[in-house]
């Protein structure tokens, strides 16, 4: 089985800034990100939705990219954990939630989700918001306490 | 896993331009809604993949409505802006609190309940929900639209009364009414998300504290969504009491066959369907009977 | 002797979190080099077979390819640090369908794909062992030549016989446990290419460089000097990475092409083809004395390696070592089987072999003390190890043992004190809950293996230091808990402490991070190197000065001594004035003994303990078992950073609650089902409640400053306890983890528990 490589042009927002690139159309915003662009913040680990190490803002709500399409970002708004609010992985460092980090730019976009739906989330609201995304280092303690501090912080 | 590097996808403007590209490639291209099944599918497919036509654009067929006591969503409207509407919440509490269990909140706000319907998953956690609503789905196609009852769209595993140029576009269901109470369960492996080993739905009317009317729906335990009508007889004309409602749970099992799988064992699903549905039974029995 | 120390037991943010955080930090499996090649692996179809034929002559063709390889190319085919039973590419069989025969590397990923697709393997299966105990019969089919059993010993100390006859009560049971998967946020990845000085440099997610580098230059036959080896950053390893994975094929790849290369596990080929916890039968017999004291131990341990042995002979020593808990035991008979089956490949995970067998020991200690109407701290604390001791294999404890003291913290635990009160309080008719304990041991450092480490100290220019050792950054803070040590041994302000880490080409060999020795080993080397900058520079200034200088010592930046005082700048001028490296070495060999017969590393000098205290809620409806609170004690000589420490527990307890209650790979006849995080499923946020650590500092001398090692201690007592804590709230011993829904409602509806 032998087949050719199709590519588009696709323009979006990231993080900002207008791009455009060159890419094939059935290629996920995770590969355009990570293989053609460079930008390894958005972390792969499961390309499957389990994991949430991918985690990007598409149009400031929460999605993997790692299940859409660059197809589907055309004309649209991508965050990545590059552009997010320092504060949230400053909150992160400083309370000691980060270990092996792979997980880490994930939690912190969603965390930037989460507080913009949400200015005071409690104890289960961060848990309900955040069970997508799968530590296997810290075993969480630690990464809800960072989120913690943040709420309430309109700042 | 396999990237899609050579497939091409096709993103219309409109529904008219969708149907009409779906009309012209009649059975070459796959639907992509929110994607959240589909993109998967394929990559780990050995089979080469389709081409895709993507709907996501399409944000006419985004919408909640309530219109003369009738209930109608949009195919491509996502779990997350279901279970958040003020509408489902308040017409429809049984599907805002299924769609609170679909996946995390990443896949809530990608995942179409038009994919969820079509993907025909018998664990898909909105559709017992939809089956105790008695949802009607609307099919559209280049050349016309017709409508098709919930439990008639099912034929069997993965088999749909869908053709090849329609497009799903619309749910549409009756709003609850003031004497219906109705809950969701789902039995997952972990507290956090996870597919169903069983889930099910319950749809109650009472009136002056007797069961006048019971729907229930049960998931994962056949190959298709099932109806438990044994169970639904055993509660109507009743009082709810520990005796009628362990009664209508145990009949469910005339209603499923389920089968052994990474997620459990026919024998265990069973067991799970009779005691989810006592543990529901009984907690709306203590809402009836407060 | 305690020391004063300014860094070492503070708080200390790690200087990498950050930059993580941020996404800025490049992982091997982040970085794309121009030239760049993909590298695809054509794995095997059958759990077990004969290959009769592999051709590749199509895939050569297709295109983007630029080659592909087979066992024709890779000059020593076999490779293992115990046993060199595992090729690189598979030649006359395949053993797991882990197992690679081809690789191929391409200008693209997709094209690298496709190409494997094109590879023809012409198979003839064999019979596929499965099942362990099925392996180990004279008649099974022989996975490798010498037959199935890859190891086996017998230990044994005093009469058990006689032991279960002065015996009040005797308790004899089988617990298994299932190959639990690392499921490491990053999976296996890594990149090569050519430097400027002609060196084949591998960059991959792993645990040992130096390790990694000998496995390379053994299989491919290069001169040493021709390969480097580095581990940046690793998104998590847990012992996962202990063993080599893409390393010797990213090496091959660019030797044999020159050009860069890259080669990247997805999900599903790390769960299939990355090692394992070793899926465990544990058959006890323990028996103990009316006035609770334990005289006797028959223990029967089988662990499945899969298709190679890998770190296994070495796990199955930790098993037996650890497997009579943290007590005095007079009467054991271990007898300990290492087993080939088709399965996946076990080796090396946090515990390394430990938790399966405390799971049993925990449970039988806990039944004991349920038969003679004992508290179940009470009776571990009667036979509790302590300083002085004899062990079971006869050696004498000379070091720490804080057991004692963690089984007091939680007797005195309010989770403990209000047990029966939880257990009484009512919420729905269908949960009924519990509170267990259970303790462990582990010796940590390499036992009586020969163990020693070298860190360097460049003093700079600048007059800050550059710590250079081979320790690797797997996620649990090494790099910070090192700044950390070496600031208060220097007396110098942490941020002019410079950490460099794991680079064959650039940092001295400080053995393996594994076994929870790293830190002690850094330490102790980061010791005798700030000794040996010492002596130096008294040399120098006795030169300087024309009379001996005897007495100096750090201070804030400074060294000085009688008369004088010179910032780190000026020594470092002054070491160049008189030219003298700027760099120090230090050497720490790690006391030991000798092995007792029928082991390699038995016993160990050193050893962590540890205690857990689980809360259960267990649905008798449905069979599910929630952890509403966990309470991780742990002995850890002295705390270096409290952040870190806390971190690494509580880590290890939600681990400890997945190997518990969740994580239960399916295996048909070989081949694994539960390939992905949605049907493998780890803890997330929702599973893992409350987590309290308690430190408890027996301060270990030969530590630095105290410390020991704190990496596995945790994870080895939270599945026992959750059992015992099951055990109290429904009256039925889960003896099989994980402990899934179904397993405990089956259990419980066998027990006839019901609603009212
Ligand atoms: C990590 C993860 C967790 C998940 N958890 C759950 C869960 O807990 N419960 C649950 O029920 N599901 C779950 N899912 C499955 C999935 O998210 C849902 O089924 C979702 O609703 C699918 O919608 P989609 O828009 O993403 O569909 P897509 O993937 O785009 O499409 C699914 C299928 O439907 C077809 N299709 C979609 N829309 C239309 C249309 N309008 N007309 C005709 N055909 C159409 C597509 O061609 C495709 O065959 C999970 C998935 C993942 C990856
Ligand atoms: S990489 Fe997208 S969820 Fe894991
Ligand atoms: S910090 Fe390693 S996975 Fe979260």
């Amino acid at each position: 089985m032998q087949y050719s490589r199709v590519e588009k042009e696709f323009f979006f927002r990231l993080n900002g800034e207008e791009v455009r690139v060159r890419a094939p159309p059935g290629y996920t915003l995770l590969e355009v990100l990570r293989h053609i662009l460079h930008l390894t913040g958005t972390k792969d680990g499961c390309s499957s939705g389990d994991c949430g190490a991918c985690t990007v803002l598409l149009d400031g709500r929460a999605v993997h990219s790692c299940l859409t399409l660059i197809s589907q970002v055309e004309g649209r708004e991508v965050t990545t954990v590059e552009a997010v609010d320092e504060k949230v992985a400053d909150a992160y460092a400083r309370h000691g939630a980060v270990q092996c980090g792979y997980c880490t730019p994930g939690f912190v976009v969603a965390t930037a989700y989460l507080l913009s739906k949400m200015h005071n989330p409690s104890d289960a609201e961060i848990r309900e918001w955040l069970r997508g995304n799968l530590c296997r280092c810290t075993g969480y303690v630690k990464i809800l306490k960072a989120v913690e501090s943040l709420a309430g912080d309109d700042g | 896993m396999k990237s899609l590097s050579y497939i091409d996808v096709f993103t219309p403007r409109s529904l008219e331009e969708a149907l009409e590209l779906l009309d012209k490639h009649r059975g070459e291209l796959a639907v992509l809604a929110g994607g959240t099944d589909l993109i998967i599918q394929l990559r780990k497919a050995q089979q080469k993949a389709p081409n895709l036509l993507n709907i996501y654009m399409l944000d006419e067929l985004r919408y909640i409505k309530h219109d003369n006591e009738i209930i109608k969503i949009g195919a491509l409207t996502d779990f997350a802006t279901i279970t958040e509407s003020p509408i489902i919440q308040r017409h429809a509490p049984v599907l805002a609190e299924a769609a609170a269990t679909i996946g995390s909140v990443q896949i809530l706000n990608k995942a179409s309940i038009g994919g969820n319907i079509v993907n025909a998953s018998p664990a898909a956690d909105s559709l017992p929900a939809l089956y105790v609503l008695n949802a009607t789905l609307t099919l559209r196609s280049k050349t016309g639209t017709r409508k098709v009852a919930i439990e008639q769209f099912y034929k069997g595993y993965k088999k749909l009364d869908l053709q090849s140029g329609e497009l799903l576009t619309e749910v549409s269901f009756p709003a609850m009414k003031q004497n219906q109470i109705g809950m969701f369960f789902k039995h997952g492996l972990r507290q956090g998300d996870a597919i169903s080993v069983v889930n099910g739905a319950i749809l109650l009317e009472v009136l002056n504290g007797y069961v006048k009317d019971a729907r229930i729906a049960l998931g994962a335990v056949a190959p298709t969504v099932v109806r438990a009508t044994e169970s639904e007889k055993t509660l109507i004309g009743q009082r709810l009491s520990e005796d009628v409602i362990l009664k209508a749970a145990q009949a469910c099992l005339t209603s499923i066959s389920p089968i052994d799988d990474v997620r459990g064992s026919a024998a265990y699903r069973k067991e799970m369907c009779v005691n989810y549905l006592y543990m529901t039974l009984w907690q709306m029995m203590r809402m009836v009977n407060l | 002797m305690k020391q004063s120390t300014t860094w070492v037991g503070k708080e200390v943010v790690r200087r990498d979190a950050l930059e993580k955080a941020r996404g800025l930090t490049k992982y091997a499996s982040d970085m794309f080099l121009d030239n760049m090649l993909w590298v695809a692996a054509c794995r095997s179809k059958y759990p077990h077979a004969v290959i009769k034929r592999i051709d590749v002559s199509r895939a050569l063709k297709s295109p983007g390819v630029v080659a592909v390889f087979t066992h024709r190319d890779v000059p020593n085919n076999r490779y293992g640090v115990f046993v060199k039973d595992r090729p690189v590419l598979c030649d006359d069989r395949v053993r797991y369908i882990g197992d690679i025969v081809a690789i191929v590397a391409a200008e693209s990923k997709e094209e690298a794909e496709q190409a494997v697709e094109e590879i023809v393997v012409e198979y003839e299966p064999l019979p596929v062992v499965s099942d362990p105990l099925e392996a180990m019969k004279p008649d099974a089919f022989p996975i490798h030549e010498g037959g199935n059993i890859s190891r086996s010993t017998r230990i044994t100390f005093g009469n058990v016989e006689e032991g279960f006859k002065a015996s009040k009560a005797v308790v004899e049971n089988e617990y298994r446990t299932a190959p639990q998967i690392h499921m490491f946020l990053e999976t296996e990845a890594g990149f090569s290419y050519i430097d400027e000085k002609g060196v084949i440099t591998v960059v991959a997610g792993g645990q040992s460089p130096y390790r990694d580098h000998h496995e390379i230059v053994s299989t491919l036959q290069l001169p040493p000097e021709k390969v480097r080896v580095v581990i940046p950053h690793v998104g998590g390893a847990f012992g996962g990475k202990d063993d080599v994975s893409v390393q010797i094929y990213l090496a091959l790849v660019t030797w044999k092409t020159g050009r860069p290369a890259r080669f990247v596990w997805d999900r599903d080929e790390s769960t299939i083809a990355g090692t394992k916890r070793h899926a465990s039968i544990v058959r006890m017999k323990t028996g103990a004395s009316a006035d609770g004291k334990l005289l006797a131990n028959d223990v029967e341990i089988i662990y499945d390696t899969g298709a190679y042995t890998a770190l296994g002979h070495a796990v199955l020593d930790v098993a037996i070592e650890n497997c009579n808990g943290p007590y005095k035991i007079p009467n054991i008979d271990i007898k300990a089987w290492l087993v080939y089956t088709n399965n996946m490949v076990a080796s090396a995970f946090r515990g390394f072999g430990a938790p399966q067998v405390m799971f049993a020991m925990e449970q039988q200690v806990d039944q004991l003390a349920y038969e003679l109407g004992m508290d179940p701290i009470e009776f571990r604390l009667r036979n509790a190890l302590k300083r002085g001791d004899v062990m079971v294999f006869g050696n004498k404890l000379e070091t720490s043992v804080g057991i004692s003291q963690c089984l007091e913290a939680a007797q005195n635990h309010p989770l403990w004190r209000q047990k029966e009160t939880l257990k009484s309080e009512k919420s729905l008719p269908w949960i009924r809950r519990g509170v267990g304990v259970a303790a462990a041991i582990k010796g940590f450092t390499l036992g009586a293996l020969p163990d020693r480490g070298s860190v360097a100290v460049e003093l700079r220019r600048d007059g800050g230091l550059t710590v250079k050792g081979s320790f690797t950054e797997i996620g649990q803070g090494v790099v910070q808990a090192v700044a950390q040590l070496a600031a208060d041994l220097f007396k110098i302000d942490i941020e002019k402490v410079e950490v460099v880490f794991a680079d064959t080409g650039k940092t001295p060999d400080t053995s393996v991070t594994s076994a929870s020795r790293q830190l002690f080993l850094a330490g102790n080397a980061l010791k005798k190197a700030a000794e040996n900058l010492l002596n130096l520079i008294r040399e120098v200034l006795t030169t300087r000065y024309g009379q001996k200088v005897i007495e100096a010592r750090f201070e804030n930046g400074y060294v000085v001594g009688p008369g004088f005082s010179h910032s780190f700048e000026e020594v470092a001028q002054m070491l160049e004035e008189h030219g003298l490296s700027r760099e120090v070495v230090g050497v720490y060999d790690v006391p030991r003994v000798e092995p007792i017969p029928g082991s390699l590393e038995i016993p160990h000098l050193f050893y962590m303990f540890g205690a857990t205290l689980a809360l259960v809620e267990v649905n008798i409806l449905t069979g599910t078992v929630t952890v509403p609170k966990l309470v991780s004690i742990a002995d850890v000589g002295k705390v270096v950073n409290p952040q870190t420490l806390t971190g690494q527990l509580e880590g290890a307890a939600a681990q400890g609650l997945g190997f518990a209650l969740l994580e239960e790979p399916i295996i048909d006849k070989g081949i694994l089902k539960t390939t992905n995080l949605s049907t493998y499923l780890i803890p997330s946020i929702k599973d893992v409640n409350e987590i309290e650590v308690i430190p408890v500092e027996s301060f270990e001398d030969e530590g630095p400053f105290g410390a020991k090692g704190i990496g596995e201690i945790g994870i080895i007592s939270v599945a026992p306890a959750i059992a015992n804590a099951i055990y109290h709230a429904v009256r039925v011993r889960p003896k099989s983890a994980p402990m899934t829904p179904e397993k405990i409602y089956w259990l419980v509806k066998q027990a006839g528990l019901t609603v009212k």
